[in-house]
């Protein structure tokens, strides 16, 4: 019998890696308004790319992790450039409907190139997992486990830091807040999105390659976590940095609890409805801010 | 002349928004657009800032030729503008509001920032600096950790002029600075755009509705229908116009 506790350690394992995919969502939607459903995908396409750098071409690790990170920037850079902004003066709806199509054509592409047998890769760091020792049993906890929750935990306290107190990140603020208004205080507001989509992206990667080890690399391998990522994000109010954390935290245990004690197979369609129960009652999401229009 | 309009053309589709418009804007004036709505001030205003192309035309500002700008570099040549319709940045501070405004002095990247060397830093104190001058003036000294949004909006209207002036320009667009102001508020408004022209030898160009504020403020009035221009003097001049009377029919609160 498992018990309370440790139901709620096991989804914190789970939640810190939920966070880490929502971050980088986070990021691109407050910064260029669009919802990037080829996010995960993003991610996974990179995750191959430092497969490809590390099993294939035989580097070293830390470096097939490098460049698949500088590889999910350019991505995302490329992809705000490229594709989103010939199309931003339509409408949202259009930008939302792109990124879908961009998640199936990596989806294909990764099958295309590197075909359909899991590939595996390596944690990041090695050494002996940490045992939290309970009367009716025991948690596992790897280093990897432990890497993830410490990297989410660093990157959103990164992110908040750069939005409030640089200029840059004041300059991604006024963007987000008013286009018109920022391009006219002589801020270049294409830069901003592309710069935002690329740091999102690498985020992405980032959370691909800590998902490897455990998923294996597979052109599937986001999907859940870009579900889960998403749903992080809007338990946390889709604006805020800590709300997003603690959305993905949140998540993590309510998963667990459901896959406890209601049904293993159901715990994401038990979970998203706890989620849209939550919003109901709460649609600001956790740490968001209430709107408030002022006339 | 610092502004210089020539045979200016805006079509949106069919419409044609503003018709072969001329006219010029002369240093150091108050300078104000006046027309019923629809005139298409608003539109002029946005060819000046870059925000709409013209379909025909020129303008030139201070002797160069605007069409050769994008719209987040004509702060650079120093024209700042607000909006009809407030365009602030409601979730941020007083001071966030106007630090953005100073964005064009910011010649450092986030590495930088991230090392706090001491190019940030004196470029952060010269902005806190003028942050503080301009909150002083317009009265905002003790709103600046405020966020915008939560202000009344009379504070909010001036808080978007604090930001317009964050960037020391020579050429200030104000579009319909007095809409949703109270009487009190005009007033005091009328005092601080004379003290822009005379104390910050500012040239002041606006687009507003309230005709005593226009008429007591501006040295010149150019005034439009239907995208053309009608008439163009001093106060007394525009008043007797018979245009400008039978443009104005119905609203006719000077006429």
């Amino acid at each position: 019998m498992v018990t309370f506790l440790q139901q709620i350690i096991l989804g914190l394992r789970e939640g810190s890696l939920f966070s880490l995919v929502a971050l980088g969502l986070v990021l691109i939607y407050k910064t260029s308004g669009v919802v990037n459903f080829a996010y995960g995908n993003m991610g996974m396409f990179a995750a191959y790319i430092a497969y490809t750098v590390f099993a294939i071409a035989g580097l070293p690790l830390w470096l097939a992790v490098l460049t698949a990170i500088v590889f999910g920037f350019f991505l995302g850079a490329a992809t705000e450039r490229g594709l989103l902004r010939p199309i931003r003066h339509l409408s949202h709806s259009a930008m939302l409907i792109l990124t879908l199509g961009l998640l199936m054509i990596l989806e294909g592409l990764a099958l295309e190139i590197w075909k359909q047998d899991y590939k595996p890769f390596p944690s990041l760091i090695h050494g002996r997992p940490i045992f939290i020792k309970f009367p009716q049993g025991r948690i596992i906890l790897t280093r990897q486990d432990l890497l993830i929750f410490g990297i989410a935990a660093v990157i959103m306290l990164a992110l908040f830091l750069y939005f409030k107190f640089t200029r840059v990140g004041l300059s991604v603020r006024a963007t987000a807040q008013n286009e018109t208004a920022a391009r006219l205080m002589g801020i270049r507001v294409g830069t901003v999105f592309a710069f935002s989509w690329g740091v999102g992206t690498a985020l992405s990667a980032l959370a691909a390659i800590m998902a490897a080890p455990r998923t294996q690399i597979n052109p599937n391998m986001m999907l859940d976590l870009q579900i889960q990522g998403l749903t992080a994000a809007v338990l946390g109010g889709f604006e805020s940095l800590p709300g997003t954390v603690v959305g993905g935290l949140l998540l993590g245990i309510i998963e667990q609890f459901v896959a406890r004690y209601l049904s293993e197979e159901l715990k994401m369609a038990f979970a998203l409805l706890i989620i849209l129960i939550l919003l109901l009652i709460k649609p600001e999401g956790l740490l968001g801010r209430r709107s408030a229009e002022r006339v | 002349m610092v502004l210089e309009v020539r045979n200016i053309t805006v079509k949106f589709g069919g419409v044609t928004a503003v018709k072969s418009f001329n006219m010029t804007v002369k240093k150091n004036t108050i300078h104000s657009l006046i027309g019923p709505n629809g005139a298409g001030k608003t539109t002029l205003f946005n060819v000046i800032t870059r925000i709409v192309k013209e379909t025909e035309g020129e303008i030139s500002f201070n002797g160069k030729d605007l069409a050769t700008y994008k719209p987040f570099e004509v702060i650079k040549a120093g024209i700042s503008r607000t909006f009809q319709n407030l365009e602030i940045f409601k979730y941020m501070t007083v001071k966030d509001n106007f630090f953005v405004g100073h964005h064009g002095e910011i010649h450092y990247g986030i590495l930088q920032e991230a090392l706090w060397t001491n190019k940030v830093k004196n470029s952060e104190k010269k902005s806190m600096e003028k942050a503080l001058e301009i909150a002083e003036l317009l009265g905002l000294k003790n709103r600046l950790n405020t966020l915008a949004g939560m202000l009344p909006y009379g504070l909010q209207k001036l808080v978007e002029i604090g930001r317009a002036l964050m960037s020391e320009p020579n050429f200030l667009m104000l579009d319909e600075p007095a809409a949703g102001l109270n009487p009190t508020e005009t007033i005091q408004l009328k005092t601080l755009i004379n003290r822009l022209r005379d104390d910050f030898n500012l040239t002041i160009f606006l687009v507003e509705h309230d005709m005593s504020l226009v008429m007591d403020i501006s040295d010149r009035i150019t005034v439009m229908n239907f995208g053309e221009k009608i008439a163009e003097g001093s106060a007394d001049d525009i008043k007797n116009d018979p245009n400008v009377i039978e443009a104005y029919l119905g609203e006719s609160k000077y006429a």
